[in-house]
């Protein structure tokens, strides 16, 4: 009788010191904070950005670290695989206990990285950073549950809400201003967070269509591209027999040298063009077009601006002493381990994971390419005019600035004047 | 209506001849060998990517790099391939298949280690950069280009193998191999040249198409994919087959993106094919031979 009461006794021990958190473990307050990177080390995107999180850590610490603690990296590849990104994850947070855990590759794997740590977290409290995933999956969980997703941040602006609502207009006055465009081709590549521009969201923005409407622009034609698809000549045919004049390419992901090799030799080659972002505001694509891509604007963070004292020392160090170009998530990476350091500077250390995550959603810091910090409610990192992703033209092999004014490199000059 | 008519002929022309460039070194593999070589794809990233190495870190002339390049690709054909893999492997058709697509990926895996997108690969094969206007309807000249070599080493490859000897014994060996054997045919030799003869059409390819496609390191999937298709739509390994599936697939193509909407045009072609397929199994030209 006494055994079992002994065993009853222990076992009630055991449950309330698991549901009271008495076993967790908590952060590690001395000692080197440890970080994790995570990403597809096959894929340009992720090294730079892992190249962006080295040099960040190697010059916190020589810089004396945070609150006199050294950084210490651990990279991992993910292959590009959610099942293999997923054990990464688990062994980052449970064996190597980290503090933080940075995803830098697409949305998928964040998404993935952010459930299986949501399930961690009670146990093993850290906080996850997307830095290169775009779209609302990420900053939506936090929305819709923050007491179990209040650890995740997303350091990429470019969501659904601000794409409707900070970007898109801010863009079409930079166009009816500078090209004095009056008729509009919008095309979409058929991707879940262009869903929300072609259909906009209630209650919260109309379409981009109906934003150029409400402009004053015509939408004379729209049409959606497929991911796989090779041959664009047939919808640069119709853009031109539309009258437009002006094409708005909501594309980031779809075949960019085909594309802008085709726009190049198609109807439509006179027409202006604008893309979002992708490989056509990299500096390769110059050379992978042969010089087809002159006159296209494309939403670039990669051209030599000083937004802000940073950038210029941040590009030339990584190309310096890292051996990548800057490309897509690597001044974000780079700008969310910063503001990651201030907010523990803030915090007084990393004891407290709930007052750790208070002060990362008040923190702001002077970052490459503006102030980096994160919405308190959502945790997405502020959008513009905080954190700038200039437009660019291409000018004869250079990306110049033509917006923001402040920024401003050159003037927008038509397709056919720089082809002459 | 008489524009978008112009538009579908003059689009269903270029394109079908263009993938008729991409598919015939895969159908003739079919034919001759019997082969369906997963490994196709290789080529174009070796005629991408090899032409590049020579041009940027050999430092050679666009000329000499393309010459060195087409040694590569056969040598590659012939020892990789054809030595390493098929003569190994031809009685065990999975391992033959497996061990194919292995190295077509592990090719492409190490182009994309060797130059990754950032290292701004591009073949400088822009014959006339200008376009030609014919009805209202605008085309790129490299287009038109590319369209007459698919046509042109189509009509060489089908005179050859009708009307000469070397062409007579390989239609031979792909309609009756016993009996070509019996009639003192050098098979081995003959597979060599088919080898070599089918790199030929998508090197090409890649040369003339890659002023207006997108050169990467796993373009190679689907220009496979494409060429796939038309092999089974026209009859596996049946030249015959393969120009009318090419002409088809390229209607197909125009006809969708300018009636309907562009990006269904590859789903329109899937669902032809297998209507295709439902009712003559073989594709159009089922049978075991090349012509």
């Amino acid at each position: 009788m006494m055994k079992k009461i002994h065993l009853f006794t222990a076992m009630v021990l055991v449950f309330l010191l698991i549901t009271t958190g008495v076993w967790a473990a908590s952060p590690d307050t001395t000692g080197p904070i440890k970080i994790g990177f995570m990403g597809n080390m096959s894929a340009p995107f992720s090294l730079s950005a892992k190249a962006a999180a080295a040099m960040a850590v190697d010059e916190i610490n020589q810089a004396g670290g945070i609150n006199g603690r050294q950084i210490k990296l651990i990279v991992e590849d993910t292959k590009g695989e959610i099942p293999k990104a997923v054990e990464i994850y688990k062994k980052l947070v449970m064996n190597d206990r980290v503090l933080a855990v940075f995803i830098g590759e697409k949305v998928e794997m964040g998404v993935a990285g952010m459930e299986i740590g949501a399930e961690l977290f009670p146990e093993y409290p850290h906080i996850f950073f997307s830095t290169i995933g775009s779209g609302d999956d990420i900053w939506h969980r936090v929305r819709d549950n923050y007491k179990k997703y209040r650890f995740g941040f997303q350091t990429y602006y470019a969501i659904s809400t601000n794409y409707l609502k900070i970007l898109a207009p801010d863009n079409i006055d930079c166009f009816k201003n500078q090209i004095k465009i009056k008729k509009v081709a919008i095309l979409y590549e058929d991707m879940e967070w262009t869903k929300p521009l072609r259909q906009g969201i209630p209650n919260v923005s109309p379409s981009l269509a109906a934003i150029y409407k409400g402009k004053g622009v015509n939408v004379v034609y729209e049409t959606t591209t497929s991911l796989d698809q090779k041959m664009f000549n047939p919808i640069f045919e119709e853009i031109a027999k539309s009258g437009a004049d002006f094409i708005d390419c909501a594309v980031g992901y779809i075949d960019q040298p085909a594309f802008v090799k085709q726009w190049a030799q198609s109807s439509a080659r006179n027409i202006p063009v604008f893309i979002w972002g992708g490989l056509a505001g990299m500096p390769p694509i110059w050379k992978m077009t042969e010089g087809k891509v002159n006159g296209i604007m494309v939403g670039s963070s990669l051209v030599r601006v000083a937004i802000t004292p940073k950038t210029i020392p941040f590009m030339d160090n990584l190309v310096k002493n890292y051996k990548v170009g800057p490309i897509f998530g690597s001044h974000t990476t780079y700008d969310t381990i910063y503001g990651f350091k201030k907010a523990i500077e803030k915090a007084g250390g990393t004891g407290n994971i709930d007052n750790l995550i208070k002060q990362l959603e008040q923190v702001e810091e002077v970052a490459v390419l503006g102030t980096i910090g994160w919405d308190a409610k959502y945790h997405y990192n502020l959008p513009p005019p905080k954190y700038v992703t200039p437009i660019v033209q291409w000018q004869d092999g250079e990306m110049k600035v033509i917006y923001p004014l402040k920024y401003k490199m050159a003037d927008y000059k038509a397709p056919k004047d720089l082809r002459k | 209506m008489s524009n978008i008519l112009l538009q579908i002929i003059i689009y269903t022309v270029i394109w079908g001849s263009i993938y008729l460039l991409i598919s015939l070194g895969f159908s003739l593999i079919c034919g001759v060998l019997r082969i369906f070589h997963l490994g196709y794809g290789v080529v174009f990233i070796l005629a991408a990517y090899v032409t590049w190495f020579f041009m940027e870190d050999a430092h050679l002339g666009f000329v000499p790099s393309i010459l060195l390049m087409f040694l590569v690709q056969c040598v590659f054909a012939l020892i990789i391939f054809y030595k390493g893999v098929f003569q190994r492997y031809m009685e065990e058709e999975e391992v033959l298949l497996t061990v194919s697509i292995l190295i077509f990926l592990a090719v492409a895996h190490l182009a994309n280690y060797l130059y990754p997108v950032t290292a701004g690969v591009s073949i400088p094969s822009t014959i006339i950069d200008d376009v030609l206007s014919i009805g209202g309807v605008t085309i790129a000249y490299q287009m038109i280009l590319a369209a007459l070599a698919g046509i042109l080493v189509t009509a060489i490859y089908v005179l050859w193998f009708m009307k000469t000897r070397v062409g007579l014994v390989i239609r031979a060996i792909s309609q009756n191999l016993p009996a070509a054997l019996l009639m003192g045919a050098n098979v081995n030799r003959m597979y060599y040249l088919a080898m070599i003869l089918s790199v030929i059409p998508p090197t090409i390819c890649m040369i003339m198409i890659a002023p207006f496609w997108g050169v990467d390191p796993f373009m190679g999937a689907s220009l496979l994919m494409t060429a796939m298709l038309i092999s089974i739509l026209g009859g596996l390994g049946n030249l015959k087959g393969s120009i009318v599936a090419s002409y088809l697939i390229g209607f197909i193509h125009a006809s969708v993106s300018f009636i309907f909407v562009s990006r269904f045009m590859g789903l329109a072609a899937l669902i032809v094919t297998l209507v295709v397929m439902i009712y003559r199994r073989g594709g159009i030209f089922a049978g075991e031979t090349l012509w």
